[in-house]
């Protein structure tokens, strides 16, 4: 039993680091969807652009959080 | 014919990134409890594994349509490309510890230490490993293949990885540490998310302009954007340690 709930965990795992930055990925994807109907190719471009900057979000935020942990003084 | 290279060479890479992770349980158990039960753990994983990727592999690409298995196999590649590379960024700019396989091979070892009797022990140890980390070669193998027409390539990219990297433990007798599995990862995460993103607009009707060769743009823009996460890590305020 346990090595099912770790293999299921393990799949969870494997697309969610952080379940609202998931969130906002689908967000970003299913207006992209919307958009690229609508507008075309310009939508792409800024789907592709509000992607790459949420993982700069996320990442520096999750990075300067930790940093923090690591030395509470500063 | 670089479509196809291209999807043998991501698939090769990350599941090389995998195999080193499972070879490090099973030469952990191997070398401390013997090699009969953590191979037949390791071949039984490999055989369910391969069922998966036949079964499922097949039943995808044959049943669910083009453009909706590219949205979907888009959007989980790019979830599991942002999930790597998002630790990769971390590592990187020192934020998180790097993957040191020479640490989790004496934790693996350690763990045997007090594990007495039967060979189960070592044969579920290695099963389950292999089971884990095999996961995501298979479905790097999937996501990488099953959209573009490319599923033989990436089978091949992922059974060559693992067998250079059986070999090379075999050779070696120890753990693969100086794989630069870390620096692997973030080339990985990169590809996968640069992948994902590509067959995720395709699904949406997008058509990319010099087709295959905009994953190279996107590759581009994804890197870009990582080195800036770094850089913003790094540059912390007044006071705080360099962790890296």
């Amino acid at each position: 039993m346990s090595f099912l709930s770790a293999a299921v965990r393990q799949v969870v795992g494997l697309f969610v680091r952080d379940w609202l930055q998931s969130a906002v990925v689908l967000v970003i994807l299913g207006a992209g969807w919307f958009a690229v109907a609508r507008v075309g190719a310009p939508a792409v471009a800024v789907m592709v652009l509000l992607l790459a900057g949420q993982l700069v979000w996320f990442a520096s935020v999750e990075g300067r959080s930790s940093a923090g942990e690591a030395n509470p003084s500063g | 014919m670089g479509q196809q290279l291209f999807i043998f060479g991501a698939a090769f890479l990350g599941s090389a990134v995998e195999s080193t992770e499972a070879l490090t349980i099973v030469l952990a158990v191997g070398l401390t409890r013997g090699w009969r039960a953590p191979l037949l753990g390791a071949g039984a994983a490999v055989v369910i594994l391969a069922v998966l990727v036949l079964a499922f592999g097949q039943l995808i690409v044959t049943t669910i349509p083009d453009s909706a298995l590219k949205l979907v196999v888009g959007t989980l590649l790019l979830l599991f490309g942002l999930r790597w590379l998002h630790k990769a960024v971390l590592r990187s700019a020192g934020a998180e510890a790097l993957h040191d396989e020479e640490h989790a091979y004496k934790q693996t070892v350690t763990q045997l230490s007090g594990a007495a009797g039967t060979d189960w022990v070592g044969f579920v140890l290695a099963l389950k490993g292999v089971f884990l980390e095999g996961l995501e070669v298979v479905f790097i193998v999937i996501g990488v293949g099953g959209t573009g027409h490319g599923f033989p390539a990436a089978i091949a990219g992922g059974v060559v990885a693992a067998l250079v990297v059986a070999a090379a433990g075999f050779a070696v007798r120890r753990p693969l540490a100086r794989v630069p599995e870390n620096t692997l990862k973030y080339a990985v995460g990169v590809i996968l998310t640069s992948l994902g993103t590509f067959w995720a607009a395709e699904g949406m009707g997008v058509e990319w302009p010099l087709d295959f060769v905009s994953i190279a743009g996107l590759a581009v823009t994804y890197f870009v954007a990582s080195r800036l996460a770094v850089g913003l890590i790094r540059r912390r305020p007044r006071g705080q340690a360099v962790a890296a």
